[in-house]
C-alpha cells in the first residue's frame, strides 16, 4: 500500500481504483436490498442495542401465552380433564399478535421517515429502483417481521401442544387444518397492518408525528366503532360501524378463515353480508393505503 | 470501451408551470470531465433530474451512455452515479453501512458491495471512521461518504451537484483532486458548479448555461483565448522594469507582484525580451495571459442576452 499527497498535508491513502466486472442485478436485486436493509433496521441489527430492544421484548410478550399454554399441557398431560384446559386457541392468538400494532408504530415510522426527513429519497430514486419498488420492500420488510413474530408463536403453540399429547401424529393430523389457517390469518393481519402503518408514516418526516397517528387512528376508530355498535351485537343487533374500527378487521377475516363465518360474539353478529363487507372494507383500506404510498413515493415528477 | 459521447440533449425543455427551467438545450459532449457551468437557478439541479429520469422533459430528448432516458430510466440510472449538494446521508448509520447498502441497490451482490464498499471508501480517505456513525462526520468526510456512495456501483458517468461545496480551502483542493483522479479510473464525471475556478482546475470540457439556456460548451483549452496580455516575473526588481517600460510605447501595471504588459504583435514581444536582458534583470517567468472561464463565461453571457 502506497500513500500519495494529494495536496499540502492532506494524505490519502491509495490502493486504486478496479472497475466492478461481475454480475449486476436491475430492480429485482436494488428491491431485495433495501428489503434487507429495511428489516436489519427494524430488528435494530448494525444499530445499538437500544435499537433492539424494543422488538425483541415484544416477540417475547407475544410468544409468552403459547408457553404458558404448552407448559400447563405438560403438567396436566396425565389428567383425565385436560382436553379441557386450552388458554388459548390458535384463531384466539392471531387475535393477540394484534398487540404488534404497538411494533408497527414503533418501527414503520423508523424505516421511512429518516429516508424523507434525511432526504436519502433522492439517492435512493437515482438507482435502479422506482416508487413502487420502494413501496414493495418497505412494506414487504414491515409485513415479514410482523408475519414472523405472529407466526413464530402459533408454531411455538402447535409443536408444543403436539409435543404434550398422547399421540403427536394423531394430533397433527387431526390439526391438519391449522397448518393452511393460521398462515393465512396471520398473513392477512401482517399485511394490513404492515400497509396501514407505513402509509400513515408516509405521511410525515418526523417519527414521532407518525408514530402517534398510527395509535392515533387505530385508538380512535376503535372507540367510535364501540360507540356507535353498543352491546346490543351480543344479542344479534350487529351493526356494519364495527367496520369503522380498524383495528378490529382483519380479526373478522380471521374469523372467516377459521370458522368460515362471522364470529358470534362479534360486533358484526347479525349484520346480512357482514363477512363479505368486513372483505370489502379490508381490501379498500388495503388499496387506499397502498395508493396513498405510490402517491408520496413516486419518483418521477411531471 | 464506447467512444460516442456520454451525454447528449437534443432540444431540451422543462417548463414548471409558466417557468421555464431549461430552453431548448441542444449539446453532445464528449467522455471525461465535464463541467456544468451557470449561476444559481441557471437549470442544473433540473439538467441532473432529467438526466436520472427523476423528471420528465417538457420537451426534446434526452441521451446518456448512449441510451434514451425516456425509453430506459432504470437502465440509465444503473450506468449512473449521483452525488447531490445538500446533505443526504443516514445519519444514525456508519459510512461502510451507507455504502455497502448503496452499492446492493446498485445491483451488486452483498458480498461485493461489502467489498467494493470498503476499497472506494479507502480510495476516497475515509479509513477508520468508516464504522463510526455519520452524524459525527465533519463537512468534507461527509462530501467523500457520498462521493463514495456515488462510485460505489462503478457508474459510467457520474453526477457531481456542487461537490466542493461548504468545502475549507484543504478540503476543496483534495476533493478536487478525487475528481480530477476519476477521468483515469475511466469514470466520465458531470460536476455541476457555479466555481468557474473549480472547473477549470479539473475539467476538460465546459458547458456553460444561463438561466435555462446554452451559453457555450467546448473543450475547456479552446474556451481560454489569449488576451494580449503578458505577464512578467522578474522578482523584487519589477520597478526597475516598470520605469524602463515607461519610456517606451508599451503600457503595463503591477498586478499582485507581476508585471503585466500589454503587447501587440511578435516585434512588442521581442522587445519585452531585450529589456529584461539589456536590464539584466532575473526572468522567472513570462507567460502570455489567458482569459478565465468568468470572462468567458460574462462575455458569452452578454452576447447571448
Amino acid at each position: 500500500m502506497s500513500t500519495t499527497d494529494v495536496v499540502g498535508t492532506g494524505a490519502v491513502y491509495d490502493r486504486g481504483y478496479r472497475p466492478y466486472e461481475g454480475p449486476r442485478g436491475r430492480r429485482g436485486a436494488a428491491t431485495f436490498a433495501l428489503y434487507k436493509a429495511s428489516i436489519r433496521r427494524a430488528l435494530g441489527l448494525r444499530r445499538s442495542w437500544r435499537q433492539k430492544v424494543a422488538p425483541f421484548v415484544l416477540l417475547g410478550v407475544v410468544t409468552i401465552p403459547a408457553i404458558v399454554n404448552v407448559g400447563i399441557g405438560y403438567v396436566t398431560r396425565n389428567e383425565l380433564f385436560r382436553d379441557r384446559i386450552a388458554i388459548i386457541t390458535y384463531r384466539e392468538y392471531v387475535g393477540v399478535s394484534s398487540a404488534l400494532l404497538l411494533f408497527v408504530a414503533l418501527v414503520a415510522p423508523d424505516v421511512v421517515c429518516p429516508d424523507r426527513r434525511q432526504h436519502v429519497l433522492p439517492l435512493m430514486f437515482a438507482r435502479p429502483l422506482t416508487g413502487f419498488d420502494y413501496v414493495v420492500a418497505k412494506v414487504g420488510a414491515i409485513a415479514t417481521i410482523l408475519f414472523a413474530f405472529s407466526f413464530g408463536p402459533q408454531v411455538v403453540l402447535f409443536v408444543g401442544n403436539m409435543l404434550v399429547s398422547n399421540d403427536a401424529l394423531r394430533y397433527f393430523t387431526d390439526h391438519l387444518d391449522i397448518v393452511w389457517k393460521v398462515p393465512l390469518a396471520v398473513a392477512i393481519l401482517a399485511l394490513y397492518y404492515a400497509v396501514i402503518g407505513v402509509s400513515v408514516a408516509s405521511l410525515t418526516n418526523r417519527r414521532i408525528v407518525a408514530g402517534a397517528s398510527v395509535i392515533g387512528l387505530f385508538l380512535v376508530t376503535s372507540i367510535s366503532s364501540g360507540v356507535i355498535v353498543g352491546e346490543e351485537f351480543k344479542f344479534g343487533g350487529g351493526s356494519l360501524a364495527a367496520l369503522i374500527n380498524v383495528l378490529a378487521l382483519p380479526l373478522y377475516l380471521r374469523d372467516l378463515v377459521f370458522l368460515g363465518h362471522i364470529d358470534p360474539e362479534s360486533p358484526l353478529n347479525g349484520v346480512n353480508g357482514g363477512g363479505f363487507f368486513a372483505v370489502l372494507t379490508y381490501l379498500v383500506v388495503l388499496l387506499a393505503g397502498v395508493a396513498v404510498l405510490l402517491y408520496r413515493y413516486r419518483e418521477v415528477e411531471k | 470501451m464506447d467512444t460516442g459521447p456520454v451525454l447528449r440533449l437534443e432540444g431540451l425543455t422543462k417548463q414548471y408551470g409558466g417557468v421555464t427551467a431549461l430552453d431548448d438545450l441542444t449539446v453532445a459532449v464528449p467522455r471525461g470531465r465535464i463541467g456544468l457551468v451557470g449561476a444559481n437557478g441557471a437549470g442544473k439541479t433540473t439538467t441532473f433530474r432529467l438526466l436520472l429520469g427523476l423528471a420528465r422533459p417538457t420537451h426534446g430528448r434526452v441521451e446518456v451512455c448512449g441510451i434514451d432516458v425516456a425509453h430506459d430510466p432504470i437502465g440509465v440510472r444503473a450506468r449512473l452515479g449521483y452525488m447531490p449538494e445538500h446533505d443526504c446521508l443516514p445519519l444514525d448509520q456508519s459510512a461502510a453501512d451507507v455504502v455497502s447498502t448503496f452499492g446492493e441497490l446498485s445491483g451488486l451482490p452483498a458480498r461485493a458491495a461489502r467489498q467494493r464498499a470498503s476499497e472506494i471508501l479507502d480510495l476516497v480517505g475515509i479509513d477508520e471512521a468508516r464504522f463510526r456513525p455519520i452524524s459525527g462526520f465533519s463537512t468534507g468526510m461527509r462530501q467523500r461518504t457520498k462521493l463514495a456512495q456515488a462510485l460505489v456501483g462503478d457508474p459510467e458517468l457520474v453526477l457531481l451537484d456542487e461537490p466542493t461545496a461548504g468545502l475549507d480551502p484543504l478540503g476543496r483542493e483534495q476533493m478536487l483532486a478525487l475528481v480530477a483522479r476519476l477521468g483515469t479510473f475511466g469514470i466520465s464525471v458531470l460536476m455541476a458548479t457555479h466555481l468557474l475556478d473549480d472547473v477549470q482546475q479539473v475539467c476538460d470540457h465546459v458547458v456553460m448555461i444561463d438561466a435555462g439556456r446554452l451559453v457555450v460548451s467546448g473543450a475547456t483549452d479552446s474556451l481560454l483565448e489569449r488576451t494580449g496580455t503578458v505577464t512578467v516575473d522578474v522578482g523584487p526588481r519589477r520597478d526597475e522594469l516598470m520605469a524602463r517600460l515607461a519610456v517606451t510605447h508599451l503600457s503595463a501595471n503591477v498586478v499582485e507582484g507581476l508585471v503585466e504588459v500589454k503587447i501587440d504583435g511578435d516585434a512588442d514581444m521581442d522587445m519585452l525580451r531585450d529589456l529584461i536582458a539589456e536590464l539584466g534583470l532575473p526572468l522567472y517567468r513570462l507567460s502570455t495571459r489567458l482569459t478565465s472561464l468568468d470572462e468567458v463565461f460574462l462575455r458569452r453571457s452578454e452576447v447571448l442576452s
